[in-house]
């Protein structure tokens, strides 16, 4: 358990915020895919810690964005700089490579949290690979800020319709990408349709898929059991904070 | 320096903490943020006879200062308990409590008889909540004559402590003690979870697929202190209080009433590491106060 200080705080769009924290053993120990349990406000109510996934992680500090989606997180969004947050983590397993690349990110919407933390990795080791991003409505375009000035090679995709991007989902873009290129592994984090869609899809079929997944979580350590997932093989479901986050594909049943 | 021991019945604990079935795991994974040395005792997920899945997502709903659970009660079966986690608690000497449930009497029986083998397991406790599949699914505390039954058969197969853990379903409180009393059980164990319910308003459905749920958190702390009180009131057994203890002074009301001991539950799921800030927390109440031992004060407010 560690207070984690907010050294810096951006507002995305209406509904996503962006922290930056100071706690150098979160941000030294801390891997992509990886998350921490966040305390929102300091009573019972709400009563649970709520799973944020780690942005980026660089010497002392490390960043989280999360949407606004409900009490917890309305709570979270009032904190300003200078607040201390009280954090557990790192929690949960990690994305794996043992080859070069190049490889496929996906992220849709919010999804974009532990791809763009791969991407900071597999950059700084100078792996290729193609970043997918997409969008459900137009006002998420402004997550974007977060991808200027890196040197990174992003397709963007939007259901809303702009004339700066792709119209369509984040799917579409990467099935065009796995047309025009090939890929060693795919990596990929949204809502559990894009995953069930992709899981389905035989495009992706070809390819190891290592999905991130989101879950309600009553403590994120393997305490309560709540954050399951059906096993396609044997019997017994995943848990999500210990088994998880990243799990491949191929073996969650639908 | 203050004396946290307590006297639960012949046991001797070194404090009132114990950790509560199902929010402690099988204890490793909350060893990595606290000494478990440092507790009363331990309580370890409730154990069948052979793993057992439990329910399908979701199982976990947040409402106001508490949560709904439908796990199911899920857990790895006794065979792998001993065999991944038994070994683990052979390095430390903090009480191990086994929470066990079966789904007909029999399946108890089987379960303490093999316990009653593993020395290291200070006392068993008994789950009653869970369906009794024999007898249509209607759950062990709500049948007098199946209650009567499986509590007995337990007492004749495990030679050590038993506990029985009473929810707020039970056929009638004060017979259940008498019968508790009776056969020689050791200590009480309460509350479990409320039953409770929530439904999702946007998609118009139950938001459990079993509808009904276990309710925990802060918010059930007044029932729960009710029930210990009123257990407290017609036994002499040692009743060990939980529900809804989030901070010391929820634990020393509990105590204060006559609870020999005190359980932490689901604030192990928001703070691992709950157990020492309510000790500490504990300990200096007792120092301002100018009182130098923890049994000073239990059952003082009756």
């Amino acid at each position: 358990m560690s207070e984690a200080r907010i050294v810096e705080k951006r507002k995305l769009g209406e509904d996503y915020i962006y922290f930056v924290l100071r706690e150098p053993v979160i941000a030294s120990l801390a891997s992509p895919g990886q998350f921490v349990m966040v305390k929102a406000g300091e009573g019972w109510d709400p009563l649970l810690r709520r799973p944020l996934g780690i942005l980026w992680a660089e010497d002392e500090h490390f960043a989280l964005l999360f949407k606004v989606v409900g009490r917890g997180t309305g709570i979270l969004r009032n904190l300003d700089c200078g607040n201390w947050l009280d954090v557990i983590g790192p929690l949960g397993n990690s994305f794996s490579w043992n080859d070069n690349g190049p490889f496929l990110l996906i992220a849709g919407g919010r999804g974009l949290v532990p791809i763009y933390f791969l991407a900071h990795a597999l950059f700084k080791r100078s792996l290729p690979f193609v970043f997918c991003v997409g969008f459900k409505v137009k006002e998420e375009l402004d997550l974007l800020q977060l991808l200027e000035g890196k040197n990174w090679n992003v397709a963007v995709a939007c259901e809303e319709k702009d004339e700066k991007v792709f119209c369509g989902t984040v799917l579409d873009v990467a099935r065009m990408q796995l047309r025009q290129n090939s890929f060693s592994k795919i990596y990929v984090c949204g809502p559990h349709d894009l995953l069930h869609s992709m899981a389905v899809d035989a495009e992706f079929a070809g390819l190891p898929i290592e999905a991130s997944f989101e879950a309600l979580m009553g403590c994120g350590y393997g305490l309560c059991l709540s954050c399951v997932l059906r096993k396609k093989s044997g019997e017994g479901y995943f848990h999500i904070c210990k088994e998880g986050p990243v799990i491949a594909l191929e073996e969650v049943s639908w | 320096m203050v004396d946290l021991s307590v006297r639960v019945g012949d046991l001797r604990l070194k404090n009132p903490v114990v950790l509560a079935s199902g929010t402690c795991g099988y204890g490793r994974e909350l060893a990595k943020f606290i000494n478990l040395k440092m507790v009363g005792a331990i309580t370890v997920k409730g154990l069948s006879m052979e793993p057992w899945q439990g329910n399908p997502p979701p199982r976990i709903h947040e409402v106001y200062a508490g949560i709904l659970n439908s796990i199911g009660l899920e857990n790895k079966g006794l065979e792998s308990f001993l065999r991944e986690d038994l070994p683990f608690f052979e390095t430390i000497e903090t009480p191990l409590f086994v929470n066990i449930w079966g789904k007909n009497v029999k399946e108890y029986v089987l379960l303490a008889r093999n316990l009653d083998a593993v020395e290291r397991v200070t006392a068993i406790e008994l789950n009653l909540s869970c369906p009794n599949v024999e007898k249509g699914g209607v759950s062990f505390a709500l049948q007098e004559k199946v209650f009567e039954e499986l509590v007995g058969r337990v007492r004749h197969s495990f030679t050590r402590k038993i506990i029985v853990k009473l929810g707020p379903q039970i056929f009638d409180l004060e017979k259940a003690i008498q019968i508790l009393e009776r056969e020689g059980i050791d200590f009480v164990s309460a509350t479990n979870s409320f039953p409770g319910l929530a439904v999702n308003v946007d998609e118009q459905r139950f938001v459990f697929s079993r509808k009904v749920a276990g309710f925990s958190g802060p918010a059930i702390k007044p029932l729960a202190l009710k029930l210990v009180y009123d257990i407290v009131s017609v036994t002499r057994l040692p009743v060990i209080g939980m529900g809804g203890i989030v901070c010391w002074r929820d634990a020393l009301e509990f105590l204060l009433i006559g609870a020999r001991a005190i359980g932490l539950g689901t604030v192990n799921l928001i703070y691992p590491d709950a157990a020492q800030r309510i000790l500490k927390g504990i300990e200096e109440y007792l120092d301002q106060k100018g009182i130098s031992s923890l049994e000073a004060i239990i059952g003082k407010v009756r």
